[in-house]
């Protein structure tokens, strides 16, 4: 059984985006239910993203000139980047890893795509952050009503009479119960029961002229069913529960998934009527969740990792345009999952420019910001030159220096590594020691950090 | 000296050598070594087909672009109802010589016009209501695991298409070989690649083939693509360059046998007689010098250059002097081993269409199924998941 500083770490690098070595040392001290305990009553606290967008991005369309409409949806894809970042920022700094880390999740998998239009992108984001922890039924409704998504999903253009199947295809198909548990014509039924459901001026909207009031056979039940119908019948059925259960598993404790393990997150789930907070009580309570097999065996997303080390290094960066610089490199842009099935993860993260990204990228943050280290890694050439400019900001590794201050090389280097690489290391200090620079603790401490980041093991969480 | 060592010192480090053959249990397809390569163009952003082969004798063509169509007199004429942006003077030779298939009407049931879902369509060769996460070229590589090289298939840009993404097998992505191996063959990265031989867990050591393959396959590149004089007598263009980075391999014969780039800002919405034609410049010219390069060394034959865009554009010109986005679209072919070159197919119809869109009649999953049989030599069903009947392109 791992010890409890690996479980901690273990724990925070899936529940949230890691842990500081100060809060390690703490936690360390107490029972790890009392953790637990701790990380889902703070999740309760559901915080929105509180962005300021301007006014006039909440006025209605209607009423100006062309010129002015084009000025305006110009403005929409400006502040669209500034919500990207601002989520990054919130996911970085916030004291509520469980709930940036259930929205991320949620956002991969009610995948939607929002270039253009950042007062649809904030409330996307703050309808997943307000049910991320609560009940899926409403969460599921809560989506089903959000503008983002209904436009998303054409849910805008099915009326009664020519109904649009986009958004019921993927209620099922993605969002609930899965590909081969319903029949063609249950899209179809339930596409009736969605119809009229709209958004207007960027709020959901009931609207009964569209809307088809005739009876409708889904899933075996019939009735004069609307959307909320169609979503209870689709909660009753236990597959939904099975689906939601596998999905969580492997984005939290494993790809490969151990069926006896799902199935029992399954029943949980299902007997609580789908509480997303004791689903996720019950897998960081598990005995399970911290067997060696879970633990480093994820590849990082780029979010993880570009988050991980914003935190890791408390890095914040001189433009936002950084934040997407990054994750464009990286493969993961917030807002722009390839499609609605959202990101595969996995080995599909990783292709030779993506890695290569990933290994240079600490390399790059430790040259750009401004740190003043005198040690000069290998990449200083015109790629990073031009990198720098991209790529700018400031860390601040006094907490960690503070946690490391009576200790000689050896006991550092084995402190960074437990901390920071969580699967087994080949490599040995010896051979890390010629690539550290040894004529100052801090610069010892700074190139640990730096070399333990540049290495595979660090892609894994 | 380990075996990492002695693989990188004799420039053996492939994986390719670490899966003995007959594990594989494949050797179906393979990869047939016929020294045959795609290179694949891509024009994102939805080219206007009508303006680049241009339906001059057409009289609703010129009555719904008042103010875009191309003037009767310009047109550089192929047949006698189609022409050539004036803009592709070497297009026309190369069609006048017989290296160049143009196929009109290209498209897919219920066409979707996002830029960005009907790439995606054209990428995995989905149909427009399936959502798949694996691209044509991927699966293609997928299918030929005993033989894999890295860089089999090469992307001439930072980050990786999802048409050269496969479920076990990717393509490779290097802009410039040189920054390349900058990149991938720094001292630590060298150090830290000499502990692959170790037991990892499954993604860490995928991670650590990934790294291995980069390395050898940066230094690949890099060879090949060195002390070349190619890139002065090119256009100074991102086309030009990449061309001639192509061009470079090729003739130096390299193991890549696909070859893929971008070309961006096709979607015209305002001012589109500027903007095309400046692109479609660039694209002449680089294209012509390419062609003349292979063809002076005796590459030709074993070249096929495809040309697509996710989606043409609407009949009809907007107020802003643009097009919008619409449907069916034209796909060229050039290489020196076409089986009908010229104007392979009916000219678009301007008077059937579907809410102002042109229809398609040729669905592009036959054209990939054709490059698949006919010039990569693998069974199309097997990358394409579903039947189509290859159209006669090679």
């Amino acid at each position: 059984m791992p010890n409890i500083r690996k479980k901690l770490s273990h724990l925070y690098s899936r529940a949230g985006f890691g842990i500081s070595l100060e809060m390690l040392k703490q936690k360390s001290a107490i029972p790890l239910s009392i953790t637990i305990d701790r990380l889902l009553e703070d999740a309760k606290n559901r915080e929105v993203l509180d962005i300021r967008l301007p006014i006039f991005m909440q006025a209605s369309k209607k009423g100006n000139t062309k010129m002015e409409r084009k000025m305006l949806s110009k403005k929409l894809q400006q502040e669209n980047k500034k919500v990207n970042s601002a989520w990054v920022e919130k996911m970085a700094s916030s004291q509520n890893p469980l709930l940036e880390r259930m929205t991320l999740f949620w956002h991969g998998h009610f995948a939607l795509i929002s270039r253009n239009n950042s007062f649809v992108s904030k409330s996307y984001i703050n309808t997943l952050r307000t049910h991320a922890l609560g009940n899926f039924g409403d969460l599921v409704l809560a989506i089903a009503h959000d503008p983002g998504m209904i436009q998303f999903l054409n849910n805008q253009q099915n009326k009664k009479g020519s109904p649009n199947e986009n958004f019921a295809r993927e209620l099922l198909e993605l969002f609930t119960i899965g590909i081969g548990h319903y029949r063609e014509e249950d899209v179809k039924e339930a596409a009736r029961a969605f119809t009229g459901w709209r958004a207007k001026n960027g709020v959901f909207e009931f609207s009964k002229k569209r809307h088809d009031f005739g009876n409708k056979t889904f899933l075996g039940q019939t009735g004069n069913f609307n959307g909320e119908d169609i979503i209870r019948i689709i909660l009753e059925k236990k597959q939904t529960a099975v689906f939601i259960a596998t999905k969580v598993y492997k984005y939290f404790v494993n790809e490969k998934i151990d069926k006896m393990q799902v199935q029992e997150l399954a029943d949980v789930f299902y007997a609580s009527n789908y509480s997303i907070e004791k689903l996720m009580r019950t897998i960081f309570e598990s005995e399970w969740f911290y067997a060696k097999k879970n633990i480093g065996t994820k590849i990082k997303s780029p979010i993880d990792l570009m988050v991980g080390m914003m935190k890791t290094l408390q890095l914040k960066m001189d433009d936002q345009k950084s934040l997407l610089f990054i994750q464009k490199m990286l493969g993961q842009v917030l807002l722009n999952p390839p499609n609605v099935a959202g990101w595969s993860g996995g080995k599909n993260w990783i292709d030779n420019a993506t890695l290569l990204f990933r290994l240079n990228f600490a390399g790059v943050i430790f040259q750009t910001t401004k740190l003043n280290l005198s040690a000069k890694p290998e990449l200083e050439d015109k790629a990073v030159r031009k990198l720098r400019k991209k790529i700018s900001g400031t860390m601040n590794l006094s907490p960690i220096m503070k946690q490391l201050k009576n200790m000689e090389e050896v006991a550092i280097y084995s402190t960074l590594k437990d901390w920071l690489i969580p699967t087994k290391l080949e490599i040995e200090k010896a051979e890390m020691d010629l690539f550290t620079k040894h004529d100052t603790k801090e610069n010892y401490v700074k190139t640990v950090i730096l070399r333990l980041m540049s290495l595979p093991e660090y892609q894994m969480c | 000296m380990n075996r990492r060592n002695f693989l990188r010192n004799t420039g053996l480090a492939s994986t390719s050598l670490f899966v003995p053959q007959f594990l594989s249990g494949y050797n179906r397809n393979g990869f047939a070594q016929n020294g045959k390569n795609l290179v694949i163009i891509q024009w994102s952003g939805g080219n206007d087909g009508l303006n680049t082969l241009v339906p001059f004798q057409n009289d609703l063509y010129y009555q719904k672009r008042p103010k875009l169509a191309i003037p009767k007199n310009k047109v550089l004429r192929v047949t006698d109802e189609l022409g050539f942006n004036p803009m592709l003077g070497g297009l026309k030779n190369l069609y006048d010589e017989g290296l160049l298939t143009v196929i009109n009407n290209v498209g897919y049931p219920n066409p979707v016009r996002s830029h960005f879902r009907s790439m995606d369509i054209w990428h995995t060769a989905s149909g427009s209501d399936q959502y798949w996460q694996t691209g044509w070229l991927g699966r293609y590589l997928d299918q030929a695991s005993s033989d894999y090289i890295p860089h089999r298939a090469l992307e001439v840009d930072d980050a990786l298409v999802l048409a050269l993404k496969g479920e076990n097998r990717s393509g490779f992505a290097a802009s410039d070989p040189a920054k390349l191996k900058r990149a991938a063959n720094n001292r630590f990265l060298q150090k830290i690649a000499h502990h692959h031989d170790h037991d990892h867990e499954d993604n860490v050591e995928y991670l650590y083939k990934t790294l291995i393959d980069t390395q050898s396959s940066a230094d690949y590149l890099f060879e090949k693509n060195k002390d070349s004089k190619r890139k002065g007598s090119y256009p100074s263009t991102q086309i030009g360059k990449d061309l001639a980075t192509i061009a470079n391999l090729i003739t130096k014969d390299s193991n890549t046998k696909i070859y893929y780039i971008n070309m961006s800002g096709f979607d015209t919405h305002v001012y589109q007689n500027n903007r095309q034609s400046r692109l479609l410049k660039q694209y002449n010219d680089a294209i012509k010098i390419f062609i003349k390069d292979l063809q002076k060394n005796q590459k030709i034959d074993d070249t096929l250059i495809m040309t697509f865009s996710e989606f043409g554009r609407r009949v009809k010109e907007n107020a802003s002097q643009g097009t919008d986005h619409g449907t069916a679209n034209n796909v060229y072919f050039m290489g020196g081993k076409l089986k009908n070159p010229g104007i392979f197919n009916e000219a678009p119809n301007l008077s059937a269409l579907d809410n102002g869109d042109l229809i398609y009649s040729v669905d592009f999953r036959r054209i990939y199924a054709s490059v698949l049989k006919n010039w990569l030599g693998v069974d199309p069903g097997d990358v394409l998941l579903e039947k189509f009947k290859p159209l006669g392109i090679v």
